[in-house]
C-alpha cells in the first residue's frame, strides 16, 4: 500500500503508519530524482520547500519531472538580497510560480516592539525563527498532504544524522490526518549536489561564490573558513547544545 | 479515551530534561491528572514499555503521547501543545507552539 492510498481526511491505521518506514527503506536506495518521481506520483497535493540556496537542485529535478510543480520559500524578512534576487532568477529560469510565504505582522512587530531587532543574539534564535518561519510554514503545511525538502544528513551531525528519505510528519499534521515529508537528498553529500547543480548548469545563490556554504537569514548567515563545518555559519554565537530529544534509533526497532 | 504520557530515561540514567519540563507544565495546568498511563523509554532497555511502544508507533522522539479511542488507530502526538490544542481542547499560546515545535524538531534549522 502506498500513501495515496491512505483517502485523504481519514485517519491511517497503524499499519498504514508502519508504511512509511517500508516506504524509507526501499527509497532509501533510491536516486533523489527517483525518490522525487515517486513522491509526485503518489500525492497530487504536494510542494518543494526551497530556501534559496542549494536546495534548488529539487527543483530543477522535480521541474523535469513535472514542469507544473508547487514550490514554496519562506521570506523571514531578513534575507539576504541576492537570495531574494535569486528567489526570482529561480522562477524566471523554470517558468513557475514561487509561492512566497511570509510570517504575521502583528507577531514581528510585537516581537520588535518588546526585544528589538536583534534580539536572537542575546536570547537564541528560536523565537524568532518561530515567528519567521515555522509560523508561516505551519499555516503552508496544513494545506498540503506531503512536502519535500532539500535536508541532507551531511548538513549537521547533531541534528539531521538520522533523516530518513521519507517520515510521517507529526509535527505538521492537520488533527487526525497524515502529512507526509520527503528528504530527497537525505543521503547526498554537498559535494553530490554541487556536482548535479554544475553539470545540469542549474542557477545558484551567488553567495556561495563568497564562501556561503548554509544560507539563512543575513544577521543569522556568515561565510566559512576552509576546514569549518557549513554548520559553523549559522548561528555561530550559540553553544552547542545537547539534542536529547531523540530516542536512539539503535534502541528503536520496529516489531515484526 | 485512554493517553499515554512516554518519558524517557537517557543511556547514562539521568532523566530527559525535556521530559521533565512537559511535566512539570502539565502538573502546573493539571493536564498531568488526565495521563491514564505513564510509560518509561528507558535507553538502557530496549524491551521496557516505551522504548517498545516508540517501536510499535515508530516514534523517534520523547516525551510523546498515544490516544487511543474505541474504533479507531492510535493518534501520536510529539508536540505537548498541540496535543493539548487538539486532544484536550485547551487555548495555547502561538508562540509558545512554534518555539516548542522548533525544540523538539533541531533539523528544522534548515530552513
Amino acid at each position: 500500500m502506498t500513501a495515496r492510498e491512505i483517502p485523504a481526511g481519514k485517519v491511517p491505521t497503524t499499519e498504514q503508519r508502519l508504511d512509511v518506514l517500508d516506504l524509507d527503506s526501499r527509497l532509501a536506495k533510491q536516486a533523489p530524482q527517483e525518490i522525487i518521481a515517486s513522491a509526485l506520483e503518489q500525492f497530487d497535493n504536494i510542494a518543494i520547500s526551497f530556501s534559496g540556496a542549494e536546495d534548488v537542485v529539487l527543483v530543477d529535478m522535480a521541474w523535469k519531472i513535472d514542469s507544473d510543480i508547487q514550490v514554496f520559500s519562506l521570506d523571514t524578512g531578513r534575507l539576504h538580497a541576492e537570495t531574494y534576487q535569486f528567489i526570482d532568477r529561480v522562477r524566471d529560469h523554470y517558468g513557475i510560480q514561487i509561492d512566497v510565504l511570509f510570517p504575521d505582522s502583528a507577531q514581528v512587530q510585537a516581537l520588535v516592539r518588546e526585544k528589538g531587532l536583534f534580539s536572537f543574539y542575546q536570547d537564541d534564535h528560536k523565537e524568532c525563527c518561530g515567528i519567521r518561519k515555522i509560523g508561516p510554514l505551519r499555516n503552508k503545511l496544513l494545506g498540503l498532504d506531503a512536502w519535500i525538502t532539500g535536508q541532507r544528513r551531511d548538513q549537521s551531525p547533531g541534528t539531521r544524522a538520522a533523516i530518513p528519505v521519507i517520515q510521517d510528519d507529526r509535527a505538521f499534521a492537520r488533527k487526525g490526518e497524515t502529512l507526509t515529508k520527503f528528504n530527497p537528498l537525505a543521503n547526498w553529500t554537498s559535494s553530490q549536489v554541487w556536482q548535479y547543480i554544475r553539470a545540469n548548469n542549474v542557477p545558484y545563490n551567488p553567495l556561495h561564490d563568497r564562501g556561503f556554504i548554509s544560507i539563512g537569514c543575513e544577521p543569522c548567515t556568515r561565510p566559512v573558513g576552509p576546514g569549518q563545518h557549513e554548520r559553523e555559519g549559522r548561528w555561530w554565537w550559540e553553544e552547542a547544545t545537547m539534542k536529547e530529544c531523540g530516542l536512539h534509533a539503535v534502541n528503536i526497532e520496529r516489531k515484526p | 479515551m485512554k493517553i499515554t504520557l512516554v518519558k524517557k530515561i537517557l543511556a547514562d540514567g539521568s532523566p530527559c530534561k525535556k521530559c521533565g519540563e512537559v511535566e512539570r507544565k502539565m502538573r502546573e495546568a493539571g493536564h498531568f491528572d488526565r495521563m491514564d498511563e505513564v510509560l518509561i523509554a528507558d535507553e538502557r532497555d530496549p524491551a521496557s514499555p516505551g522504548m517498545l511502544l516508540a517501536g510499535e508507533l515508530a516514534v523517534d522522539r520523547a516525551p510523546f503521547f498515544v490516544v487511543e479511542e474505541r474504533g479507531k488507530p492510535p493518534a501520536v502526538y510529539t508536540v505537548y501543545l498541540k496535543f493539548v490544542k487538539e486532544v484536550l481542547n485547551q487555548k495555547t499560546d502561538e508562540k509558545d507552539e512554534l518555539k516548542e515545535i522548533l525544540d523538539n524538531n533541531p533539523d528544522l534549522d534548515f530552513l
